[in-house]
């Protein structure tokens, strides 16, 4: 299977939302989705209806922008700092921790389900027993400042599909990667390109890592996010994909979309056909490239900016959230 | 009025001018700054007590170009659908709640007024900036004054040594929209700008003369100017011109103002590192030095992608300067005599974009004053739920430029006349916000 052509990408269903819907999970074998965003509040919705309505589970005091279905759980982390365990058979809340002192900007459940990640802008990746909520172990190795002086962002983690190991990315390019069993650092890469400091037009930044994906074995690791940026007001560049064979520190491939916009999500085919990056500008986009980075191969149009994303059992599709919308896609047809 | 270009002092490569003619137009400035005020004739003399009460008033302009966003500042709305991510805490002032970006000046909230209401019309970035540095729209009949250029006259005195009306812009975005317009004020009012160094370059004695010598050279000037008027009759150009001559020797005198090396590097680390921090440390020793007007334009504000990244840099950063600023002019005795004011050409959509960015929007946001003639802690005006109009005590450019004159003691219906035309100071009609007036 080669990656689908633009024509192939269909919007088969929106749901329009009166939030931004920044974050997304869905437990395997069902049609259930998780989503939560700028009204606070996680939802469930059953997209398999063919009018679906959205059921709320709970709420954070802030954005919700990270949820992992771990087990029989699902977690949800939200700028307010916390942690919230959902029961998946009833929907209640089972516990809520205040994990980070800062923004939770993205968390990860590990293949097996046993562990959780959080990154926040505290600089801090933490670890959890994604059953009981135990600290596991805390991973520090992000700048808390920026070199210009600013509060720096730790956006994106992920695990590799062993579990072994796991990945943070920072606002100023820096990855680091973590020996999952022990916490130590394995290794640590440079992508200053992603990050844009205007030291004379603007005098401040933008950009960042905001995806990561480790390959199907574990070798590679897809670092996503946008080029140097001209006009900082705007996201005024292209969006971007690096893959690095991270153990050799070397950067093996690079690819850009067209036009305008930020990479927000991820994702490598499971048998390593093609990668996908998700994003946007004023519109959505879905960029698919070679899995190695070396090249896009397709573009397509999403009907809102896309913030996260989750693939279909089957591969057929995927599910998109972003800005006041939920959109399913096919590209089988 | 289109806005002209004035002369300035400034170091970019841009509009760089040689030390001789930065002298001479200096000396020129000076020499017509008596035919200026002979132009001027103040029609409406103010009280004398109000002229009195001005006497020592000095003005520090935080201008966030660019725009920054009320709601992520001093007008929050937190959990409303446009209220964005971050929360308000409380301030020393019960009641009054602003941004938690900000919590060192929610600290110090008793010291600030906070205006919630500004409608100010103007969404684009030229037109907004000319619209709130003069107070006024554009006429193509009168080349009104901005801000700086009238408090420097109302504010400043004839002999005085240092400059009346200094702005800081170092970045390069939006430098040239609010550039300091001293109208019809002439030239003498047009501001010292700095923007890629912090000291005036051309106020530097050059290299090649010693101290000695040029201490020298103004003693035996001086020598022979006292025994030419002692052998003539006093001629009005040779009191201009050695009003000019004194004038330009204070300003050279004055670049270790600039210099913060100056001071103790305690008070340097207050201020921090950056660069809008050490403007705003070189702007407080030029307020104590007499400078009645001093601009420092922190850019650029303009988060049409990503507004709420773009805040979490250059908020905390406010926050922290304005803070110190405050604390180190109550320190010094000053603040009751100087009025910090953080302006913008204008706020921001409560609406947010795709890219999550928040975009141009005059029709309800904030402006604050600290300090001199105003009551700390007082909130003027109220906007909407989500942020979208106001509801309450809408204030214009007018009504605010009328609010900052009244705070300084200064009449806002004084009237100049250019030609044979009155201009008041603020349109006709023009009432200030009494209620933040101390």
């Amino acid at each position: 299977m080669s990656a689908p052509s633009a024509e192939k990408v269909k919007v088969v269903k929106q749901l329009a939302r009166p939030e931004i819907v920044f974050a997304a999970a869905r437990r395997k074998g069902t049609s259930l989705l998780y989503f939560g965003g700028s009204d606070f509040r996680v939802h469930a919705v059953d997209l398999g209806r063919d009018r679906p309505e959205a059921r709320e589970l709970g709420a954070h005091s802030s954005y919700v922008t990270g949820l992992a279905v771990a087990g029989g759980s699902l977690v949800s982390g939200g700028y307010d700092g916390r942690l919230n365990w959902w029961d998946l058979s009833s929907g209640s809340q089972i516990r809520s921790l205040e994990a980070h002192a800062k923004w939770i900007r993205r968390i990860a459940a590990s293949p097996d389900g046993r562990l959780i990640a959080s990154v926040a802008d505290d600089m801090v990746c933490r670890l959890w027993d994604a059953e009981t909520g135990a600290l596991r172990s805390e991973l520090r190795g992000h700048e808390e400042m920026t070199p210009h002086h600013f509060p720096s962002m730790l956006y994106a983690c992920a695990f590799s599909e062993d579990g072994q190991h796991l990945a943070t990315g920072d606002k100023v390019g820096r990855v680091n990667l973590w020996s999952v069993e022990d916490g130590c650092s394995v290794a640590r890469l440079e992508t200053p390109t992603f990050y844009t400091w205007d030291p004379v037009q603007r005098r401040h930044s933008i950009g960042g890592i905001r995806a990561l994906a480790f390959s199907p074995d574990g070798s590679r690791l897809a670092i996503g996010g946008i080029g140097q940026i001209g006009n900082i007001d705007h996201l005024d560049s292209k969006p971007r994909i690096e893959v690095f064979d991270w153990r050799a520190g070397r950067r093996i491939g690079e690819a850009q979309g067209e036009g305008r916009g930020m990479v927000e999500h991820l994702v490598f085919h499971p048998r390593g056909e093609w990668l996908m990056g998700a994003g946007g500008y004023s519109d959505g986009l879905l960029l698919f490239c070679e899995s190695d980075g070396t090249k896009a191969l397709a573009q397509a149009k999403m009907p809102m900016y896309v913030h996260d994303m989750v693939l279909n059992d089957d591969l057929s599709g995927a599910v998109a959230v972003g800005h006041h919308k939920i959109a399913a896609v096919n590209w089988s047809a | 009025m289109a806005a002209t270009r004035p002369s300035s002092f400034c170091g970019s490569s841009d509009h760089t001018i040689d030390r001789r003619g930065f002298l001479g137009t200096i000396a020129a400035g000076a020499s017509a700054f008596a035919a200026d005020m002979t132009a001027l004739e103040v029609l409406k003399t103010p009280a004398v007590a109000a002229d009195l009460k001005n006497k020592g008033k000095r003005v520090i302009l935080l201008w966030l170009a660019g725009g920054s966003s009320q709601l992520e500042t001093w007008d929050p709305k937190p959990g409303a659908p446009t209220g964005g991510p971050f929360r308000s805490i409380p301030t020393s002032v019960p009641s009054v709640r602003i941004s938690e970006l900000m919590p060192r000046m929610a600290a110090r909230m008793d010291r600030t007024c906070i205006i919630r209401s500004l409608n100010t019309k103007i969404g684009d970035h030229g037109g907004g900036a000319r619209l709130m540095m003069q107070g006024r729209r554009d006429d193509p009949s009168v080349r009104y004054p901005d801000m700086g250029a009238v408090l420097a006259h109302e504010l400043g005195r004839a002999d005085s040594r240092v400059p009346d009306y200094v702005t800081f812009y170092s970045a390069t975005e939006g430098r040239g929209m609010a550039p300091g317009t001293p109208g019809f004020l002439g030239e003498r009012y047009a501001p010292m700008s700095l923007t890629t160094e912090t000291v005036p370059a051309n106020l530097r004695k050059l290299d090649t003369i010693e101290d000695i010598d040029h201490q020298q050279r103004a003693e035996l000037r001086d020598l022979l100017s006292r025994r030419f008027e002692r052998d003539r009759s006093l001629s009005g150009a040779l009191g201009s011109h050695n009003v000019a001559y004194e004038r330009v020797r204070g300003l050279m005198a004055s670049e270790s103002l600039f210099d913060i090396r100056r001071e103790p590097q305690a008070v340097r680390d207050r201020y921090g590192p950056t660069q809008f921090g050490e403007q705003a440390l070189v702007a407080r020793r030029l307020i104590e030095a007499g400078v009645p007007f001093v601009r420092v334009a922190r850019a650029w504000w303009d988060s049409h992608g990503q507004n709420f990244e773009t805040h979490q840099e250059m908020v905390p950063e406010l926050d922290h300067v304005m803070a110190i600023l405050l604390d180190d002019l109550a320190e010094r005795g000053l603040l009751q005599d100087t009025l910090v004011i953080t302006l913008a050409e204008f706020g921001r959509t409560p609406e947010i974009n795709p890219s999550l960015g928040r975009d141009h929007f005059a029709s309800a946001w904030s402006a604050t004053l600290s300090g001199a003639g105003v009551k700390g802690g007082a909130v003027y005006g109220k906007t909407d739920a989500n942020g979208r109009s106001v509801v309450d005590g809408q204030v214009g450019p007018a009504e605010l430029f009328a609010t900052i004159y009244q705070a300084l003691g200064i009449d806002h219906e004084k009237q100049y006349m250019v030609g044979s035309r009155p201009v008041p100071l603020t349109d006709a009609g023009t009432e200030p916000v009494t209620a933040v007036l101390a």
